[in-house]
C-alpha cells in the first residue's frame, strides 16, 4: 500500500503525458503536508480533537517522509495547533515530492524521462508504467462517492486530498460530480486534519486569485 | 477507559466509559470487533459515560459501523454528552452513524 504523500504525487501526475497537473505551489505544499499528517494519524503517531493535535507516539515508522514530518512535530505529548503544524510540515513539501517520486520510480510505478522544450529548456516527466494502484483507488473512490456506503478511514483521507487539489474529476464525470457534491462535502468533513487542509488550501487559492486580479 | 459488553435479547450492548482516544482505541477496537462478529449484528453503544472522543476514537467507531453495514446489520450510539455530540456534529459523523437520545433508544433503533 502506498503512503499518502506517494498517493498525492500519483494523483497530481497527468497519466497521459507524465507532467504534473497545474496546482499552485503553496496549495501543493499544504496538500502534501496534510497527506503526511493524516498518514501519521492513521498510523497512531498523532491524534487530534477539535482544539489541538497531540503527538502520541514518537517512534519512527521507517518511512523517510513520515519520520521527518513526525520528528518536526516534537516529542510524545507535544500539543500543537493543527493549522500551525500543517504549515510547518508544508515547508518541506518539495523535498517530500522529490522523495516520493524516487520511491515510486524505485517501485516501478513511474519512470523518469528527461527531455528539452524548444531545444533549450530542460524538462523532466514521469510517465506512469504501472497504473494498477491508480485504477484501484479511482474505482474504490468512485463507488464510495456514488453510494451511501460508510467509508473506511483511508478513503476519507483520499477524498480530502482529491478535494483539496480540485481533482474530484479524477474519479467522476462532470455530471456525476454535480450529483456527488454533497457526498464529497460530507466525507471531507470527517477528518479534522482534512478539514484544516481544505480550509488552508481554499484560503491560499483565494489569496493567489486576489493577487493575480489586483496586479 | 472501561468497556463492558452485555446482551439484551438479540442486541449486543457495548458500554464505553472514560476517554476514547489513541491510547484507548486499540482495546475499544478489539471489543467492538467481537461485538460485530456474526451475521447481521445488532449493536447499541452506550456512550453516556464517555467524557471525550478524539479522531482515533472516531475511527474505531467508523470501522465498526462499516463492518456492521457490510454484514447488513444495524449499529446505533446513544447517550452522547454535549462535548462528544459536538465532535460528531463538527465531523459529520452524526450523518453517517445513527445517534439516539440514550442507550435504551439506541437498543430500540437497532431492533
Amino acid at each position: 500500500m502506498l503512503s499518502f504523500p506517494e498517493e498525492v504525487v500519483l494523483l497530481l501526475l497527468d497519466e497521459t503525458d507524465g507532467d504534473f497537473v497545474p496546482l499552485p505551489e503553496a496549495v501543493f505544499a499544504i496538500v502534501m503536508s496534510g497527506a503526511a499528517l493524516m498518514d501519521l494519524a492513521l498510523r497512531n503517531r498523532i491524534d487530534t480533537d477539535l482544539e489541538k493535535m497531540t503527538v502520541v507516539d514518537h517512534t519512527p515508522l521507517g518511512d523517510d517522509i513520515l519520520d521527518d514530518a513526525l520528528a518536526g512535530l516534537g516529542t510524545n505529548g507535544a500539543k500543537l495547533d493543527i493549522v500551525d503544524a500543517l504549515y510547518d510540515v508544508a515547508s518541506k513539501a518539495e523535498d517530500y515530492r522529490a522523495r516520493a517520486l524516487r520511491r515510486l520510480i524505485t517501485r516501478g510505478i513511474l519512470k523518469e524521462e528527461n527531455g528539452r522544450h524548444l531545444w533549450v529548456f530542460r524538462t523532466r516527466r514521469y510517465p506512469v508504467i504501472d497504473d494498477s494502484e491508480q485504477q484501484e483507488v479511482r474505482a474504490r473512490l468512485r463507488r464510495l462517492l456514488m453510494s451511501d456506503d460508510i467509508p473506511d478511514p483511508r478513503d476519507v483521507v483520499l477524498v480530502c486530498l482529491i478535494d483539496a487539489c480540485a481533482l474530484a474529476g479524477f474519479v467522476l464525470s462532470a455530471a456525476e460530480l454535480d450529483a456527488a457534491s454533497p457526498r464529497v462535502e460530507q466525507l471531507r468533513k470527517m477528518d479534522l486534519i482534512g478539514q484544516a487542509v481544505t480550509k488552508a488550501a481554499s484560503e491560499t487559492e483565494a489569496i493567489i486569485k486576489f493577487a493575480a486580479t489586483t496586479m | 477507559m472501561d468497556i463492558a459488553q452485555e446482551r439484551e435479547g438479540d442486541v449486543v450492548v457495548v458500554r464505553l466509559a472514560g476517554r476514547l482516544d489513541s491510547s484507548a482505541a486499540p482495546g475499544a477496537e478489539e471489543q467492538l470487533t467481537a461485538a460485530v462478529a456474526g451475521e447481521a449484528p445488532r449493536v447499541a453503544i452506550d456512550m453516556s459515560q464517555l467524557s471525550y472522543v478524539s479522531s482515533a476514537g472516531l475511527r474505531v467507531l467508523l470501522v465498526a459501523a462499516k463492518k456492521v453495514q457490510q454484514k447488513k446489520g444495524k449499529l446505533a450510539l446513544g447517550g452522547l454528552a454535549d462535548n462528544v455530540r459536538e465532535v460528531f456534529a463538527a465531523t459529520g459523523f452524526d450523518t453517517i452513524i445513527t445517534i439516539a437520545a440514550d442507550a435504551a433508544a439506541a437498543v430500540a433503533a437497532v431492533r
